[in-house]
């Protein structure tokens, strides 16, 4: 964050892309001198600009020594002109912004990380971060669906890395040839796992009707609000809480968020 | 002389009589403020709030476009409607917007109210309603706007909105002053003003205006004309408004904005009247409707049926193409 | 106390011209515009590199004839963009360059006004470098400089040789009292809050055009949009004026809008007013200027939100 101008970007380079699905990439970034942009906690924010299109806010997906990494659906015209961008090509960066998963608080809890779809990326920051502080977390699993697989995200985690370490459970909404694993949507399958509620915290991020449906699933197996975890999305512009728009009631999704527990949620009006 | 109180007993009467038999959800008609000189607007949803209905010469704001946030319901809406109202019901008629059926019109004749709008209005009495409220024989046919003294506050009851807010009056004036010129004028008046100038007058004329533009776009949610459901301002992803503040983006603003609206502008004048830095539009618009005369040569007045066709919206192969 | 004869009034508006730019405040809109421009460059950003450079933010202003309410409307600006959490950067260097002089108001300039129902007074500007208030006998202007700011302008007034000592028969004018009243009770914001899935929001927000008139002429309105213009190799990214009466402000790229409706946007617009920036600042974002009641082309008053709170 430059200290004496927080809307100011640090001029950064793309260092690396993943192609995940057809319309969902992850950017490596990195500063022009060649260091990591900032040290931010799971769950964070970072404003992204490309020169000459504009800047809108992502969830930051994963951080290495020199690097931070962004997965981002192409959905609007600043993603779309991100996603025309090559390796070594400008971009800005700014931040990090807003709060971070609880790390501390979840400490000795089981962990269940439920994500639909592109939901999956503010996750995945708190599960590499849960990993690498293996000894304070207890059992970690990862229940995560999408519409085919060729929507999955983080295939090489999804089916290399994490389930050597961890719980993983994957889902897809309707049948295909050559999947051999589970199909049904995402409520259902948590349901059909049975997760203890018990010493377990849920962390869920993913479209509108899957997290409705999923928190019905979790309250019916007894899981309590203040274990469940979310990350929000909203429309931002300055991620320094002045311009107003990321608002719900007093709260300013990019500095009081964007991580709320639902205990939290059930405090604010109903408008995000 | 005027008519206002028995009037205003006639819409009250009218509206409460719709809202018993369940022909209407609610009817939109004026209600005072705390203020003397100012009305608003008030959607009557029961009996006694249709007895908070007022008509006065400070009815100024029309209320057709408000139509429009029920575009999409399943019941009846009953509007108090002038000669303005009315055109811009068949606006939003020929264009498809609302269904005729599920709106009521309560026909007002006016007598031109205490607004600039109404200096050059040619259309005092309504072209469409469902029932006409009073006749408007004796009424003058066209006329200037009027110079109204403040309505009495002493009856001015502030409406009593659902839980029942009910306002104190504070008395005095709250609006700007309006030209002290009351009398009838000419329908393109604001464009001949601006006509007599040089190019180089006209040009700083109009610098002017646009540095004064806030961009609030209370003159195109004020328009019957403006029912795009996105308009062009807000695509964002396509950019064609820059978002600056600034007198050049202002200008694309303004000069887009007359040339979409021109020919089919029922000129309402409500542009100009929501305006709040008292910005000359109406006669930007009126400009091309008097250009568009002089091109076919024939009388160019809009809303006055439900099924016209406008100029640049209707095609035919013997249009005229000489000035490409 | 000081004094400036009434007759002296423009020389020393004129006098000041030298050493600040004199912004003297529009009828219609805000002071807001000198702190907080319509529109900014915030920096310009070279196309290749993607390296960022800050714009400047403007030199020495002086705001003159200040009415105490927008004086009152800037202290919350300074809340919303200094005091709390990050520092804007641009608003810090026209603030740190602008002083203030404030004209207490001697008759009550609109029946809109209610500041003194909202905690302000017509007299009172704590947030202004220099206040001056007309003399009972309307003959000029007592003169108090409330800050460091204020003596310079002190200074450049006697070297001009326009104010001397007050005389001593001669008193400050009495402070009129706003004709609009309005009860604000003390719970309002948790009352609004409380009262948040309420039917009567609705009625409130049936007659809005849904045009952003009252967020522009409103002093305390500081919400704003930044985008960018190109300009061949390099890019300028600005900042304006937005306004949460409009649907864009918080439509998502993806097409969900948590405030799609009217209704939603009007009420989040007098909660931010009346109750949100309370919570988070402790202090009531709107001043009573009136601006919002008068412009709004409709006859929309916010005084009736305040006034519910009586109710709930």
């Amino acid at each position: 964050m430059n200290a004496a101008n927080p809307l100011l970007p640090a001029a950064c380079r793309i260092i690396g892309i993943t192609d995940e699905t057809p319309d969902v990439k992850t950017f490596r970034l990195q500063t022009q001198g060649g260091a990591k942009p900032f040290a931010p906690m799971p769950g964070q924010l970072a404003m992204i600009s490309v020169p000459g299109a504009g800047e809108a806010m992502f969830s930051i997906t994963a951080q290495g020594e020199d690097w931070i990494e962004s997965s981002i659906k192409r959905v609007g015209a600043l993603t779309e002109a991100l996603h025309e961008l090559s390796e070594g090509d400008a971009v800005g960066v700014r931040g990090p912004y807003g709060n971070h998963f609880p790390v501390d608080a979840l400490k000795g809890k089981d962990l269940l990380f439920v994500g639909g779809g592109i939901g999956l990326a503010p996750i995945r920051s708190l599960i590499r971060y849960a990993l690498e502080h293996r000894e304070d977390y207890g059992k970690l699993d990862v229940l995560y669906g999408s519409r085919t697989t060729a929507d999955l995200v983080f295939k090489e985690d999804l089916f290399g890395n994490w389930p050597q370490r961890m719980g993983t459970h994957i889902t897809i909404d309707v049948p295909e040839d050559g999947w051999d694993g589970h199909v049904g949507f995402v409520p259902a399958y948590i349901e059909e796992k049975g997760f203890s509620p018990k010493g377990r915290a849920c962390i869920l991020c993913g479209p509108p009707i899957m997290i409705r449906l999923s928190l019905a699933s979790l309250y019916k197996m007894g899981f309590e609000k203040e274990n469940i975890i979310t990350t929000l999305e909203m429309r931002m512009k300055c991620g320094i809480g002045k311009c107003g728009r990321c608002n719900i009631g007093s709260k300013y999704v990019c500095l009081d968020g964007p991580v709320f527990s639902m205990a939290e949620l059930d405090e604010l009006p109903p408008e995000h | 002389m005027n008519n206002f109180s028995q009037q205003q007993q006639k819409i009250r009467s009218a509206a409460s009589r719709l809202l018993a038999d369940g022909t209407v959800r609610f009817v939109i008609g004026w209600a005072p403020t705390r203020f003397a000189e100012r009305t608003t607007v008030l959607f009557a949803h029961t009996e006694a709030e249709a007895q908070a209905l007022v008509w006065n010469a400070h009815c100024t704001a029309a209320l057709g476009k408000y139509l429009l946030d029920h575009r999409l319901a399943d019941y009846a809406v009953g509007i108090v409607a002038r000669g303005c109202e009315s055109r811009m019901i068949n606006r939003l008629l020929t264009d498809h917007q609302i269904w005729r059926e599920r709106v009521y019109i309560l026909g007002a004749p006016c007598p031109g109210m205490d607004a600039e709008r109404c200096a050059g209005c040619r259309e005092r009495a309504p072209v469409v309603w469902d029932e006409l409220l009073w006749d408007a024989d004796g009424m003058p046919e066209t006329g200037g706007r009027q110079d109204a003294a403040p309505t009495n506050l002493d009856e001015a009851t502030i409406a009593d909105v659902g839980a029942g807010l009910a306002l104190p009056a504070v008395g005095a004036a709250c609006s700007r002053p309006l030209d002290t010129d009351t009398s009838l004028r000419s329908r393109f008046f604001r464009a001949e003003a601006v006509e007599g100038l040089s190019a180089a007058e006209k040009f700083s004329y109009w610098d002017e205006v646009y540095a004064k533009c806030i961009r609030c776009y209370a003159c195109r949610q004020a328009c019957p004309v403006c029912s795009c459901r996105a308009c062009y301002v807000d695509m964002d992803r396509q950019g064609f408004q820059g978002k600056q503040h600034s007198a050049a983006d202002n200008r694309v603003f303004g000069v887009t904005r007359a040339f979409h609206v021109a020919d089919r502008c029922v000129e309402c004048g409500e542009c100009e009247r929501v305006c709040p830095m008292g910005l000359p539009i109406l006669g930007q618009t009126q400009k091309l409707i008097k250009e568009i005369e002089a091109l076919t040569g024939e009388a160019y007045v809009q809303g006055m049926d439900a099924e016209e066709e406008n100029f640049l919206g209707a095609f035919d192969l013997d249009d005229k193409d000489d000035f490409l | 106390m000081m004094y400036l004869l009434k007759e002296n009034f423009d020389k020393a508006r004129e006098a000041l011209a030298g050493a600040y730019a004199v912004v003297v405040p529009d009828e219609v809109l805000p002071p807001k515009d000198a702190l907080f421009p319509r529109s900014e460059t915030l920096y310009e950003t070279d196309r290749r590199t993607g390296e960022a450079r800050a714009a400047g933010a403007g030199g020495k202003t002086l705001l003159f004839g200040v009415r105490p309410c927008d004086a009152r409307a800037i202290g919350n600006l300074d809340a919303a963009f200094l005091e709390s959490g990050y520092v804007d950067a641009n608003y810090a260097q026209r603030r740190e360059n602008a002083t203030i002089v404030a004209l207490a108001c001697a008759q009550i300039p609109s029946p809109a006004c209610f500041c003194d129902s909202m905690g302000g007074s017509p007299h009172e500007a704590p947030e202004a470098d220099v206040v001056l208030t007309e003399a009972a006998d309307g003959s000029g202007y007592a003169l108090d400089f409330q800050s460091e700011k204020g003596s310079a302008v002190a200074e450049i007034w006697k070297a001009a040789d326009l104010i001397g000592p007050m005389p001593a028969h001669l008193e400050k004018a009495p402070a009129p009292t706003c004709t609009l009243k309005v009860n604000k009770v003390p719970d309002l914001a948790q009352k609004l809050t409380a009262a948040f899935e309420d039917g009567l929001w609705e009625r409130l927000a049936e007659a809005c055009l849904g045009c952003g008139c009252c967020t522009y002429v409103c002093p305390t309105c500081y919400c704003f949009d930044i985008g960018l213009e190109n300009r061949g190799g390099t890019a300028d990214t600005f900042r304006c004026w937005d306004s949460c009466m409009f649907p864009g402000y918080t439509q998502m790229a993806g097409g969900h809008n948590p405030r799609w409706s009217k209704t939603q946007r009007l009420r989040n617009r007098y909660l931010h007013k009346l109750a949100y920036f309370d919570e988070r600042y402790g202090r009531t974002l709107c001043v009573g200027c009136g601006r919002c009641i008068c412009r709004c082309p409709q006859g929309l008053d916010i005084t009736r939100a305040v006034e519910w709170g009586e109710r709930l």
